[in-house]
């Protein structure tokens, strides 16, 4: 299993706690697997939330018509990057 | 399933539904209103999966065994609607007799700026709102549905009206309801149906003309996620040329936190489901969910026919 970095812990608690996964722990998501659909199974409504509790606690906004969601929400890993490179800098 | 309408192929031709939209266009509603005979004679003999479903429908919601003249009604009606909505998209809707129910509780909330969700149903015609609002009023209101369903006569009809297609959210994508957001966020009123269940949505079994139906939880979970309200619409075809537009207070806020979210939206949905009975009661050959709805092969071992 590969290793989460320390902010991809951090990530991952956010997506558990948002998203109330009962059955995962923040730990057990690995970086590289899907979030949606066929990874850990995220919906639409859960792409919502996860969008508001990021904005909430890093001040960084997913917009709908960025052509990188795709690619933002592939995996853990891209979505730590993601919020890592655009999250205002305090 | 009563997910079965998501597989349902269109009937008519392309053809066919060209030949109408020109006869509509050219001739007008009164000529083509003609074309309505034929087409609910050809859907009565030749449609036996709409029949079907349509009498076991009717049986429930009238409380007796529907004669041919029921089933005969229901379709034109649908075929009435249906047609209209060519009239309502090329903006041509100035022999219809539209009036418009408690639309104080509709304006309040364009006005608000707060955003709200507009909640319908297959029931009677809802483009006859989205067309009015959209295309005509260009009040703030975007439709969220499912872009592909009925491929052919949808892209039909909104070729005739391109600010009505283009306010459409599609449903499906994984940024679907970040934009519905954004949407609300601006002040805009999403519109959306809240009686088709689609094969990733999740459910809630509520009690509806006597027996159990599958409602989706999406459109007031979303009210729930973004704290804001929803109000109801229907758009009622009375016959004739005469449509009523019906709005009404639904929720101000609907608080469904996480951990007890399906218990909260269940009453919700359920009060939803409550309000659509009566409105069916109210105009019962309106309702144009043609396929199984309570599941009622599924529970007798039957496949969906």
């Amino acid at each position: 299993m590969a290793s989460q970095t320390a902010f991809e812990q951090e990530v991952a608690r956010l997506i558990v706690d948002s998203l109330n996964l009962e059955d995962i722990a923040p730990e057990d998501i690995e970086p590289e697997d899907a979030l949606f659909r066929e990874g850990l199974g995220l919906d639409s409504i859960d792409a919502l939330e996860l969008a508001l509790a990021i904005s909430r606690a890093y001040g960084v906004q997913i917009r709908s018509d960025d052509e990188n969601n795709r690619q933002i929400f592939a995996s853990l890993r891209a979505l730590s990057a993601h919020i890592e490179a655009n999250r205002a800098a305090s | 399933m009563s997910r079965a309408w998501f597989q349902q192929q269109e009937r008519g031709s392309p053809l066919a539904l060209r030949i109408i939209l020109w006869v509509a266009l050219n001739l007008g509603r009164r000529a083509s209103r003609a074309l309505l005979y034929p087409i609910t004679a050809y859907f009565l003999l030749f449609a036996p999966r709409s029949r079907h479903h349509s009498r076991r429908y009717l049986r429930r919601v009238l409380g007796r065994e529907p004669g041919l003249g029921d089933l005969a009604r229901h379709l034109h009606c649908f075929a009435a609607v249906t047609l209209d909505r060519v009239f309502f998209l090329a903006g041509r809707d100035d022999r219809l007799d539209v009036r418009v129910h408690h639309r104080e509780v509709f304006l309040r909330h364009v006005e608000s700026g707060r955003g709200a969700i507009l909640l319908g149903a297959h029931l009677g015609s809802f483009e006859a709102l989205r067309a009015l609002a959209v295309g005509k009023h260009d009040f703030p209101v975007r439709v969220l549905m499912y872009p592909n369903h009925n491929e052919g006569i949808t892209r039909l009809l909104e070729s005739l009206n391109p600010d009505v297609a283009a306010a459409v959210i599609p449903l499906g994508r994984t940024e679907t309801l970040i934009q519905a957001r954004e949407c609300l966020d601006r002040g805009e009123l999403v519109a959306t149906l809240g009686d088709r269940v689609a094969e990733s949505d999740k459910m809630v079994a509520c009690r509806f003309l006597g027996d159990t139906a599958l409602f989706p939880q999406g459109p007031l979970l979303l009210a729930a996620v973004l704290k804001v309200p929803v109000i109801l619409c229907f758009g009622l075809y009375r016959g004739g040329n005469r449509y009523d537009i019906v709005f009404e207070p639904f929720a101000e806020t609907i608080e469904a936190p996480r951990g007890q979210r399906d218990e909260a939206l269940a009453q919700w949905v359920q009060r939803y489901a409550d309000r659509l009975e009566s409105r069916v009661r109210e105009a019962p050959y309106n309702w144009f969910n043609f396929y199984d709805f309570w599941d009622e092969g599924a529970r007798r071992g039957e496949t969906d026919q």
